[in-house]
């Protein structure tokens, strides 16, 4: 009846000419003859449609919005050039190419190998769009805009330029979405539903690709890769290992390993992101969820101090996946396979239930009524001065504030944040941040590297670093154990030997240092707990005084941070009273902290745990009070350049479990010394009054004035131990990570 | 009435006195005396057709003629003592409510091998080991656990 209708319908309205089409209609076996690749009919013909077509109509319609925000940025006015897109006049710099003129003019061009991070490749022909008086359409990621060129995006013959690539690609591409991780956030999904054909004429077999082992991170179903190179780019051009090509021509054309081995970068989960097809998934999230089942939290990185912003995907209680957030200040949209990949931990060995160790030794689970009278008895038993506290690398800044005021209360000053050392210095800003900014880096012309491994100890900086050498062959230097760094540099010696022959001009490579534009010194956080710290800092003070480090329009006088609570807790002035306060403790409360040389405490001292996991230090509590972890809370961290940002709940806090800054609320009411503030608002009135430049969250606060002028001259007594590597492990660095199995297979299998 | 003393006399005839008394029990005669759903139903099971019995016993009988409409498909409680809707399985309740003109023994040809499960009565009010609980339900013994996380156990050391 349908078929009959239409052709009554069609005959009646079609004019003459069109007949024989309404004819095909009523006959299906003549279908055949005319059948096409498009259903629109004027796309069979698209040159003679093109000639018909209606001039341009004059841009009267609202201007359109650049795709995505793109600005544009002219550094040279002289330099702009107009172009017209689809009869829009754009003005973009000269050097950009089609398809990033036509994204500030608001048309969104399909693409598939072109990254605005990688270098352009131009081989997949997604982006073709037509271009006035070229023969061909052109491939609008390679093609760089001239002046006055006019640019057509949506003409037929672009859109059958998009159908027939469209076409070749889905040609070899298997139909496995359904069984597929990338599916619902694919773009072959997506382009080929925007700008495909709806049929295919292929019909013989497709290809298939042998799987490739790229290590215990990345799943590869090779099958499904459509060539685009986008993830050999990143390997080479980012990341800096050689791990990745392309083998074979034509059909045999296959990416992979050249010989069998494991992909060795600690940016490896970025490919996953980059790839535009299922080819390249997360092997831990494999056939977990479909992403489209998944709630997305913008939150923060902890494991490291860089604080990259980050995604974290859950589904109910349980957190699925860690994907990157754009931030060009800090992790651009990048992010370490430690950030990636570490979540399993956060369902391991957690803290569900206070516990108080019996006189046998052994753990009960009690009430927190029970748990946290019993830590109030004993915070009045001791004297103020044997009360210690000690704040782990993964505090958020409201529960430092909150440990401080209630030890302050208590009448004792003993209490730090590990990673800081015994002797920190916290007076200036500018002796314990990364004053050039990790944006600011890309400025640099040369790096001193001083007893730092950006590689593991941040690998969003390193990465940084890396793109600045890649970009000027700006030179590092290094000092420090040997270690793996993935650009040029020169490694200058292991210590401190070495620091003071530069400090003193003796040493080659001071002629660089001193005739680099941008000087940057990055020295890292290990050196804090470093017996020679004094001397190294005024080392490291007299060279950048030597190479005109600090000047008022560039400070290049960094420290490179280890944790996330670091510089939070400096600001917060979390410096210890004296240096050897564990030792004479009887009341040690651990918030979070496991890295304690826990053999130092004394065996009658009184340890309270407080924390998430059952890492290292739960095993000399003698009560446990569990928290929450970073993904449960809300909860203010400044990463190393002073940037501070937060996180926010995604999961529910696991079991009994409480926040850290309400746990210690609640133990001060308990012992009688009540804390003035009941909200988490209210904390955050009282660390104004302390640290203001926490509470502006996404802005980066830089310090006012260089320690350069204030520090006094160095001494030469100094040993000559060599600096000792302050990561040893990149993939285990705390408590979660530590709980972590991807993290264990990634230590057993990467850094053999 | 007449027919039913005729067959009870055929029946004492064929197998004594006794194994017909135990018949007549187990048919629900004697609950007849003190349940009157048992001995109505009995009645309009006179000269009503026996369509089919299913597995627990259910008796299923129609007559056309003579009855009001709607009363035309009836059953007969296997169990005598504690009957209910719930008891009828599935296939032969679209027959019993008109919804389809196959019976039951029909329509179990068409039960699916691999997954299908058998009919369960609703036993609400005998006991809760007797009653179904989903898997997440908080009374079902072999509940699913929901905890999505690992606790730290302090046994070790
Ligand atoms: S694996 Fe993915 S990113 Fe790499 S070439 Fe294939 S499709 Fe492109
Ligand atoms: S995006 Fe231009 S050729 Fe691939």
């Amino acid at each position: 009846m349908g078929l009959g209708l239409l052709a009554l319908r069609a005959s009646r309205s079609l004019a003459l000419n069109r007949l024989p089409r309404a004819f095909a209609y009523q006959n299906p076996s003549n279908n055949a003859i005319i059948r096409g690749i498009v259903s629109t009919p004027e796309l069979q013909n698209p040159e003679a449609a093109a000639a018909v077509q209606q001039p341009e109509p004059a841009p009267e319609l609202p201007p359109r919005k650049p795709v995505a925000g793109a600005r544009v940025h002219f550094t040279n006015p002289d330099d702009a050039i107009e172009v017209f897109v689809d009869g829009y006049p754009v003005k973009v710099p000269k050097g950009m190419t089609v398809l990033q003129a036509c994204e500030i003019a608001g048309v969104d061009i399909p693409r598939f190998c072109y990254h605005s991070r990688l270098s352009v490749a131009g081989n997949c022909r997604m982006c073709l769009v037509e271009v006035e008086k070229s023969p061909k359409p052109v491939a609008s990621c390679a093609m760089p805009a001239l002046p006055g060129m006019k640019i057509k995006t949506d003409t037929p013959i672009a859109k059958k330029a998009r159908e027939g690539v469209m076409e070749f690609l889905l040609m070899n591409h298997p139909l496995d979405c359904p069984i597929c991780d990338q599916g619902g956030e694919c773009d072959l999904q997506d382009q080929s539903m925007a700008f495909g054909s709806d049929r295919g004429r292929f019909t013989e077999m497709k290809r298939s690709v042998v799987d490739k082992n790229l290590g215990p991170l990345v799943k590869t179903v090779m099958t499904r890769c459509i060539q685009c190179t986008r993830c050999v780019r990143f390997a080479t051009e980012v990341a800096g290992v050689q791990d990745l090509g392309i083998l074979g021509r034509g059909s045999g054309e296959e990416i992979g390993t050249y010989v069998e081995k494991l992909m060795t970068s600690e940016l490896s989960g970025n490919v996953i992101d980059i790839c535009p097809v299922g080819a390249l998934t997360s092997k831990p999230f494999a056939f977990k969820a479909r992403n489209w089942e998944l709630k997305g939290t913008e939150s923060i990185d902890v494991t490291d101090a860089v604080g990259s912003n980050i995604r974290i995907d859950s589904r109910g209680p349980e957190v699925l996946r860690i994907t990157p957030r754009l931030n060009e200040d800090i992790n651009e949209e990048w992010i370490s396979d430690k950030t990636r990949f570490f979540y399993d931990g956060l369902k391991r060995q957690r803290l569900n239930d206070p516990m108080i160790r019996g006189p046998d030794g052994r753990f009960k689970a009690v009430t927190w009524r029970d748990a946290l009278a019993v830590v109030a008895e004993v915070l009045h038993q001791v004297k103020a001065e044997e009360i210690v506290g000690v704040a782990g690398k993964l505090s958020d800044a409201e529960s430092m504030m909150a440990l401080k005021d209630l030890l302050n209360k208590m009448g004792s000053n003993n209490i730090w944040c590990e990673g800081n050392g015994s002797d920190p210095q916290a007076d200036l800003r500018s002796g314990f941040l990364l004053n050039s900014s990790i944006a600011g880096l890309e400025k640099a012309d040369v790096f001193l590297l001083v007893g730092t491994q950006p590689r593991v100890e941040a690998a969003m900086v390193n990465a940084r670093i890396r793109k600045t050498v890649r970009a000027t062959q700006a030179k590092v230097g290094y000092i420090g154990p040997p270690t793996d760094i993935n650009y040029d540099h020169q490694h200058l010696g292991t210590g401190t030997q070495t620091l003071l022959e530069i400090a003193e001009g003796r040493h080659p490579f001071c002629s660089a240092l001193l005739h680099a534009k941008n000087p940057a010194i990055i020295v890292g956080a290990g050196l804090f707990e470093h017996k020679d710290k004094d001397a190294m800092f005024s080392a490291v003070e007299t060279i950048a005084k030597l190479g005109k480090v600090v000047r008022p329009d560039w400070n290049g006088l960094n420290v490179l941070l280890l944790n996330a609570a670091q510089s939070a807790a400096l600001d917060l002035g979390l410096v210890p009273e004296s240096g050897n306060s564990v030792e004479s403790a009887k009341f040690l409360y651990l918030m979070g902290a496991d890295d304690v040389d826990l053999d130092k405490v004394a065996s009658d001292a009184f340890v309270v745990y407080q924390g998430h996991h059952g890492d290292r230090s739960v095993y000399r509590a003698n009560v446990i009070l569990p928290a929450s972890a970073f993904s449960e809370k809300e909860g203010t961290y400044e990463n190393t350049e002073g940037c501070s940002q937060e996180t926010l709940p995604a999961v529910p806090i696991v079991g009994d479990a409480r926040d850290d800054w309400k746990i210690i609320r609640a133990l001060s009411e308990v012992a009688g010394i009540r804390l003035p503030y009941d909200t988490l608002g209210a904390v955050r009135t009282r660390i104004r009054t302390v640290a203001p430049n926490l509470l502006h969250l996404d802005e980066r606060e830089p310090s006012a004035i260089s320690s350069v002028a204030v520090k006094p001259q160095f001494s030469q007594k100094v040993s000559i131990a060599p600096f000792g590597a302050a990561v040893e492990n990149f993939y285990m660095t705390d408590s979660i990570t530590r709980a972590s199995k991807i993290m264990a297979q990634c230590t057993a299998q990467l850094l053999k | 009435m007449a027919s039913l003393l005729k067959n009870a006399l055929k029946a004492i005839r064929e197998k004594g006195i006794v194994n017909a008394l135990r018949t007549l029990r187990e048919e629900g005669y004697t609950k007849c005396l003190l349940d009157g759903n048992i001995l109505q139903t009995k009645i309009h099971n006179i000269g009503g057709t026996l369509v089919g019995v299913d597995k627990f016993g259910n008796k299923y009988y129609q007559r056309y003629e003579g009855i009001p409409h709607g009363r035309h498909r009836w059953v007969e409680y296997g169990d005598k003592g504690r009957y209910n809707a719930s008891q009828i399985p599935a296939e032969w309740h679209g027959w019993l409510h008109h919804i389809t003109d196959h019976t039951g023994d029909e329509l179990l040809m068409l039960k699916p091998k691999r997954y299908g499960i058998d009919h369960k009565q609703n036993y609400s009010g005998e006991g809760e080991e007797l009653i179904y609980h989903s898997k997440g339900h908080a009374l079902n013994p072999g509940q699913r656990d929901w905890t999505r996380y690992q606790s730290w156990q302090p046994t070790k050391k």
